[in-house]
C-alpha cells in the first residue's frame, strides 16, 4: 500500500523544500521506492534542490492536463536507485491543480511506489490545500520563531478539517513534528524557543530536529540533498528522523550544545 | 507592573516572551477554530441585528458554543453601555413599529444595568 507524506508548515521559507529533498532520499535510501512531488506551482525549486534542474521536460501540470505521460514527466534520480520526482511547472499558476486531476495523478504514482511525498508551497491556499489534502502523513516543518510555531497550528487546523481524511470520517492524518533551523546555543542563551516549548504549544509527537547548519546551503549549491552529507549535523538529523518516521527508535541529537574544546573553537569560523 | 519586577536582576529572556505570547495568541485562535463554518456569519447578523437597538461595543461581545452529548448550546454575553449611555442610546432608535422585545420587561433589566456587567445570556439551544 502506497503512503501518502505531505512536507508543510503554512509560513514560507521553513524548510519544507530541503526537508522534501532530504526525506524523499532518506526513504529510497531505505529501500523504498518513492517519489517526491513539487506543489509550489509557479515557483519550482526541488528541481534545483535536488539537482535535476535541466532534465526537466515535462511537469505535474502537462501531466493533470493530459499533455504527456506521466513516465515522461517523472525523472530518475541519478545517484538513488528507487527515487524519483516530479518537477512542477514554472508558467502556470496554482489553479492548473484540479482535485480530480490531483487524484488522478496520485493514484497512477500509488500503483508503483511506496511512498508519494508533496512538496507543499507555503500559506493556507489552493497549491497547500491540494498538497495535504490526500495525504496520510503530514510533516510539519517548524522554525523556533513565534510566526511559524503559528502558521503550523493553523496549518494542523486545516489538517483536521480539510483534508479527504477528515472529510470523509477516516482515521485522521497523522502528525509529526519537524523542527528545523535550530540554534541549541541561542536557546541556551534564552534567545530561542525550546524544543520543548514548542512541543508543548503544538501538541504533536516530534519527529526531529535538523539543527541550523551550514551545510544545507552548500548541498543545495550543488543540488545534492543535504542527508547525502553524511558528516554533517544536518545530515545525520535528516537519516535520524527517517529512520524515526520508519519506526525506528532514536535518541534526539543536536538538541543541546556541542561541547566545544580550545581546538574546535579555534576552528569554528571554518566549520 | 509586578512587584517581582522589583527583583529581577535580569530582563527576561526573549524565549520566554515567545513562549507565553504564543500560548495567549494561540488559545484564542484554537476556540474560534473548533466552531461549525457559521458561528462567525451567525454571530455577525444576531450582532448586527441588536446593533439596531442598542450601542454595543463589539469588543464587549462573546459567542460560545458548547458542544454536549445531545445538546449544544450557544451562548451570546454582550456588555451593555451604562444605564446613562444605554437611554440615550435607546431614543436614538427610530424603529417605533419595530419595538425591542427586551424592552416589555425593562423594569426588570434596568437594575441588572446598572451594574454594567454582561448581561445577555441568550441561550439557543439545539438538538442533533
Ligand atoms: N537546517 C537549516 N540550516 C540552515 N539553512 C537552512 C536550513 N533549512 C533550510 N535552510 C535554508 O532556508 C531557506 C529556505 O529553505 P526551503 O526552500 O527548504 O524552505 P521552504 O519552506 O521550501 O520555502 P517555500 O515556503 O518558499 O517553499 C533556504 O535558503 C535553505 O537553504
Ligand atoms: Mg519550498
Amino acid at each position: 500500500m502506497s503512503k501518502i507524506i505531505v512536507m508543510t508548515s503554512g509560513k514560507g521559507g521553513v524548510g519544507k523544500t530541503t526537508s522534501s529533498a532530504a526525506f524523499a532520499t532518506g526513504l529510497a535510501l531505505r529501500g523504498f521506492k518513492t517519489v517526491v512531488i513539487d506543489f509550489d506551482v509557479g515557483l519550482r525549486n526541488l528541481d534545483l534542490v535536488m539537482g535535476c534542474e535541466r532534465r526537466v521536460v515535462f511537469d505535474f501540470i502537462n501531466v493533470i492536463n493530459g499533455e504527456a505521460k506521466l513516465s515522461q514527466a517523472l525523472i530518475k534520480d541519478k545517484r538513488i536507485d528507487n527515487l524519483y520526482i516530479l518537477p512542477t511547472s514554472q508558467t502556470r499558476d496554482k489553479d492548473a491543480l484540479t482535485p480530480a486531476g490531483v487524484e488522478r495523478v496520485l493514484n497512477d504514482l500509488s500503483k508503483e511506489f511506496d511512498y508519494i511525498l508533496c512538496d507543499s508551497p507555503a500559506g493556507i491556499e489552493r497549491g497547500a490545500l491540494m498538497s495535504l489534502y490526500f495525504a496520510d502523513h503530514a510533516i510539519i516543518v517548524t522554525n523556533p520563531e513565534v510566526s511559524s510555531v503559528r502558521d503550523s497550528d493553523r496549518i494542523l487546523g486545516v489538517l483536521a478539517s480539510r483534508s479527504r481524511r477528515a472529510e470523509q470520517g477516516l482515521e485522521p492524518v497523522t502528525q509529526q513534528l519537524l523542527l528545523t533551523r535550530y540554534d541549541p546555543e541561542r536557546v541556551e542563551r534564552g534567545e530561542m524557543l525550546k524544543v520543548d516549548d514548542v512541543l508543548e504549544i503544538l501538541a504533536i509527537p516530534l519527529l526531529g530536529v535538523i539543527p541550523e547548519s551550514q551545510a544545507v546551503l552548500r548541498a543545495s549549491n550543488v543540488g545534492m540533498p543535504v542527508i547525502l552529507d553524511e558528516a554533517s549535523n544536518a545530515g545525520q538529523a535528516y537519516t535520524d528522523a527517517v529512520g524515526r518516521f520508519l519506526g525506528d527508535e532514536i535518541e534526539h541529537r543536536f538538541v543541546s550544545p556541542q561541547k566545544k574544546g580550545l581546538f574546535s573553537r579555534l576552528l569554528r569560523r571554518s566549520a | 507592573m509586578s512587584i517581582f519586577s522589583f527583583f529581577r536582576s535580569a530582563p527576561r529572556p526573549s524565549a520566554v516572551q515567545a513562549k507565553e505570547r504564543l500560548q495567549i495568541v494561540m488559545a484564542h485562535e484554537r476556540a474560534g477554530r473548533t466552531g461549525p463554518d457559521y458561528l462567525p456569519m451567525l454571530q455577525q447578523e444576531l450582532l448586527a441585528v441588536i446593533a439596531k437597538y442598542i450601542d454595543i461595543d463589539q469588543n464587549k461581545v462573546e459567542v460560545k458554543l458548547d458542544r454536549g452529548g445531545d445538546c449544544s448550546t450557544l451562548e451570546l454575553n454582550i456588555e451593555l453601555p451604562a444605564r446613562e449611555q444605554l437611554k440615550s442610546a435607546m431614543a436614538a432608535v427610530k424603529k417605533p413599529d419595530l419595538k425591542p422585545s427586551a424592552s416589555a420587561d425593562q423594569d426588570d433589566e434596568d437594575d441588572k444595568l446598572a451594574a454594567n456587567g454582561p448581561l445577555t445570556n441568550g441561550g439557543v439551544k439545539k438538538r442533533h
